[in-house]
């Protein structure tokens, strides 16, 4: 009980509240500015650290972190242009709700899914961390290859309109990602003798091409019709009985995202995809789902920042960290003499519980810091659009250009977004190529490693473990199930079909 | 507009002929991604550098492919005064076989290695296998799995050297770091994998053997690999200060002079501490001589495990 | 049937069926263990991309074409200062960027037009470049710029 009141005390210490603050702050801004994502917010903050006591930069790093993945809701309801990938799936329903003039009410969603799926896996991570560690264990690359493959179908889910144009996006988004070299073999691929090629593209210039930049091309070639004002936006947050008829809504979203946060290896953007694929087949209101639905932005925002609480479940109870930003937070315990690792718990339980305290008292500050950040973005959206969208692509092009410092990556970031001008303008949908770029990496080496693992054997794979057996025999039903209703909508479609000229 | 004061106020004390290039800011290149565990070390390395220097130093990190486009800046930048790079093992004495790159190990001016840890063979604690031929006797019954942290990377040249000189029958995968590595390890994905004290010491972990010529400090109960009756191994983790080439000699000494003292410092020392790096210093000379036999003995294991013809 | 043809739709649909081919051909004529998801991706994509340039060609009418005024200036720009960046330096190639922007935009008055360029692209690059230490490519090998 001691070590519980003593870690809440570090916790309460005015360094720490003043970090939390500032990063939490810092981070949603950053993360709601196009291109600069989370990794970049760390980047900046992680020099700052090192002069700090190790729960002052911890709550630093902690705050940039949540405040980023809530902070890319902002832009995507506004602009139609996520802040980072991670919110890339809260654009389908947040943006067609600001331009029927829901502004308000779709940022309130959005800030509250976020605060309640951040608190949810906090309590989680409290509770359950040691169980949900060794159940992440058994997700070998296997039952990852299965689960991946199940979260792949939500390509056909939010592929609006034509299946068949989303899938072309989803392999082309696939394709980028396997250019480089072979994560198994190391062999070169699709380089062409290209040396700065073979590093491989990476999904930020790639999401900056592709919502940014073919944004800005859309609102140039409307930039005369007054309809593509930037509407004045301000936070209403849902009241009790809104939410309390949706609460099903937030917590399952929160459970998905607490989840795939927990298996390292994945992520938010990951999370918020599998997530509105979910709410897809299971939210009672999924017919109004991709037309302004607020569930949909539950389901993506809940997601995504469940993921920050529960993402420290194998970093703190196996040292393995969940994604790149979960690494970077391990480095900088590191430096301040935390190991994370399987002792962990054991020898360092003050410092856990205070990081505990800390990651409650950040989505606190992140629900009450919303309204002063919507309030500074409403400010500069007021200017101006040329002002906003020149500052946009400067944003695109630091975003890109901070990534890894390789100047190929402004390119990439160019020719994506004239691309995606051409693919958006032709109606394909561009969320599967994001989905292709962040699932299909994991995808692809999941199953070489099945293979290598079951020595070449395909169908071994599939009777792997009870796991990967669940998992498979669900993906089938999916599959059978999508085409089944997708000849019933063609032949729905054939009967008043639209031409274009 | 801080650097410039610095170093006006420095010109003047100091004298022009002792300033090179002091009003410029020296650049370090990291060739990891800001956060990385390479780049921890660096971030912690570089203030005390540039402080012994008297200069202004920025950290940049140019990550990808290995470590190696970092690394090529470096070299690419001849005769430059003021660009190091904080380089890794796995970029100057691996890539540069396996891949066609625009350096090789004589295209720096090297200045100094800084820290070194020894590799070790290691299985998970929870199997049941105990010493290194028990492992051997595993692997004859069911070929086993081991684990790297990417292909080409020491992880995995230490594993297939070791296979390729025993009798241990097992294959490689590779994964996307060390820990989802160990991750595969703690659910008998894999049954064994080469790596460092660091690793050891986070996760639950049982070292069979050691690859170095002596045994380790603190492990003093694990053999080295020359103890189990196979030929010597040596494989650590290392990384070193380097420099283009064509800088001055007195620039040479300016550089490896502030690299010493910044080893031997306090800070660095409590850091090197938290962060289980063993500081393992070595002069511009040895350290050239060191990366071009390292390079040599690992392009000689490239060969015998037919990853490199 | 030719002037279908002509149809952006139709034109893109197209490009990414042969783009889809010819990059499924390199796989295919690639070692089996690195390029066997590659492969089945691309082999997949080329599918699906002439199913799709088949129903577009159904559906279109007429030549139809995408008005684009002044917007292929834009692109271009955006591209050839991305191309910059790696010799000019972030600094020198963002400025005529962001002025161009502006002025595509409708802000034609000189003054908004200097103090936007000025803040926005030097404003932005200082404080990233030379505060918070975050390295912007830079021209050449001088530091500063």
């Amino acid at each position: 009980m001691d070590i519980i009141l003593a870690a809440v005390g570090d916790a309460f210490a005015w360094q720490a509240l003043l970090a939390i603050v500032v990063g939490t702050w810092a981070g949603i801004i950053i993360g709601g500015l196009p291109g600069l994502g989370s990794v970049v917010g760390l980047t900046i903050f992680l020099p700052f650290t090192f002069g700090m006591s190790t729960i002052t930069s911890m709550a630093l790093l902690i705050g940039v972190y949540c405040g980023s993945v809530y902070g890319g809701s902002i832009t995507a309801i506004l602009i139609n242009t996520p802040g980072t990938p991670q919110s890339a799936a809260t654009t389908f329903d947040g943006y067609p709700m600001t331009q029927q003039g829901r502004v308000d009410e779709a940022l309130g969603w959005a800030t509250f899914a976020s605060f309640f799926g951040g608190v949810l896996s906090c309590v989680i991570l409290i509770f359950c961390a040691p169980q949900l560690a060794k159940f992440a264990v058994n997700f070998g690359s296997i039952e990852v290859f299965a689960l991946i493959c199940l979260a792949m179908m939500c390509i056909v889910g939010v592929s609006k309109g034509s299946v068949m144009k989303g899938l072309v996006c989803g392999m082309i988004g696939f394709f980028l990602s396997m250019v480089g070299s072979d994560p198994i073999t190391g062999a070169d691929r699709f380089t062409f003798g290209s040396y700065t090629l073979s590093s491989g593209l990476t999904l930020i210039p790639v999401v900056v091409g592709a919502f940014a930049l073919s944004e800005i091309f859309v609102r140039f070639s409307s930039r005369d019709d007054p309809g593509a004002k930037i509407p004045e936006a301000r936070l209403r947050l849902p009241k009790l009985g809104e939410w309390f008829k949706r609460w099903i809504e937030l917590v399952r979203g929160s459970l998905i995202g607490s989840f795939i946060g927990a298996l390292p290896g994945t992520g938010a953007a990951a999370a918020a995809f599998i997530s509105y694929a979910t709410a897809q087949k299971m939210s009672p209101r999924r017919d109004r789902l991709g037309q302004g639905e607020p569930d949909g932005i539950i389901a993506s925002e809940s997601s995504n920042n469940a993921v920050t609480g529960s993402s420290f479940i194998p970093t703190l109870a196996l040292g393995i960290p969940g994604d790149v930003v979960t690494a970077m937070m391990m480095g900088a315990m590191v430096i301040h003499g935390i190991t994370p690792g399987v002792r962990l718990m054991v020898d360092q339980a003050q410092t856990v519980y205070s990081l505990f305290v800390v990651l409650i008292i950040v989505n606190v500050a992140m629900l009450i810091l919303s309204k002063p950040s919507i309030g500074l973005f409403r400010y500069l959206f007021r200017l101006h659009q040329g002002y906003v969208m020149a500052a946009i692509v400067m944003f695109s092009f630091i975003g890109a250009a901070t990534v890894r410092g390789n100047p190929l990556d402004l390119v990439v970031a160019a020719v994506t977004g004239i691309l995606a001008y051409a693919l958006r303008r032709a109606d394909y949908p561009l969320a599967p190529l994001v989905i292709g770029m962040v699932l299909g990496p994991e995808l692809e080496s999941s199953l070489r490693r099945g293979l290598l693992i079951k020595r070449g054997d395909f169908f071994e794979l599939l009777t792997h473990s009870g796991i990967s057996m669940a998992l498979f025999s669900l993906l089938a039903l999916l599959i059978v199930w999508t085409v089944w209703s997708s000849i019933a909508q063609w032949r729905a479609a054939a009967r008043n079909q639209p031409s274009y000229d | 507009m801080k650097a410039i004061h610095h170093a006006l106020a420095l010109m003047i004390i100091a004298g022009a002929s002792h300033t090179v290039h002091a009003q410029e800011t020296l650049e370090i290149i990291v060739p990891f991604a800001a956060g990385g565990a390479t780049d921890i070390v660096a971030r912690s390395f570089e203030p005390v550098f540039s402080e012994q220097l008297g200069v202004t130093s920025v950290v940049r990190n140019l990550a990808g492919a290995s470590a190696t486009v970092g690394t090529t800046e470096v070299a690419k930048r001849e005769g430059n005064p003021n660009i190091i790079g904080y380089a890794p093992a796995g970029s100057l004495s691996i890539q540069p076989s396996l891949k066609d790159l625009a350096y090789g190990p004589d295209s720096f001016t090297y200045i100094c290695r800084t820290t070194s840890n020894p590799m070790f063979l290691m299985v998970s604690r929870s199997s049941d296998i105990e010493d290194f031929d028990q492992l051997v006797a595993a692997s004859q019954e069911q070929p086993l799995l081991y684990g790297s942290s990417g292909p080409g990377t020491l992880p995995h040249l230490a594993a297939a050297a070791l296979v390729v000189e025993s009798d241990l029958d097992a294959s490689h995968i590779s994964y996307s770091g060390s820990g989802p590595a160990m991750n595969a390890l703690a659910g008998n994905e894999i049954q064994f994998m080469a790596d460092t004290e660091t690793i050891l010491e986070n996760y639950d972990l049982r070292p069979l053997a050691v690859f170095a010529a002596q045994r380790i400090e603190g492990y003093e109960d694990v053999p080295t690999i020359n103890e189990l009756g196979l030929p010597e191994m040596e494989f650590s983790v290392w990384q070193g200060v380097i420099a283009p080439k064509g800088i001055t000699e007195e620039r040479k000494a300016q550089y490896s002079d502030a690299c010493k003292a910044t080893l031997e410092s306090d800070r660095f020392k409590s850091f090197a501490e938290n962060a289980k790096a063993g500081i393992a210093y070595l002069g511009p000379d040895e350290f050239e001589s060191f990366v071009k036999e390292r390079f040599e003995a690992n392009k000689q294991v490239l060969h015998d495990a037919g990853l490199i013809d | 049937m030719v002037a279908r043809l002509a149809h952006p739709r139709v034109l893109l649909a197209l490009g990414l069926f042969l783009l889809g081919v010819v990059l499924a051909f390199h796989a295919w004529s690639g070692p089996s263990d690195a390029m066997l998801v590659p492969r089945i991706v691309l082999t997949l994509w080329s599918g699906v991309a002439l199913a799709i340039t088949l129903v577009e060609l159904s559906r279109v009418t007429g030549t139809g074409s995408w008005p684009l005024s002044t917007l292929p200036v834009l692109m271009g720009a955006v591209l050839i200062a991305a191309i910059a960046v790696a010799s000019l330096g972030f600094l020198l190639a963002s400025l005529p960027l962001v002025a161009l922007t502006l002025w595509l935009f409708r802000l034609h008055r000189p003054l908004p037009m200097a103090l936007g360029t000025l803040v926005i692209a030097g404003g932005l690059w200082f404080l990233f470049h030379h505060v918070l230490l975050i390295r912007l490519p830079t021209l050449l090998t001088s530091g500063a710029l």
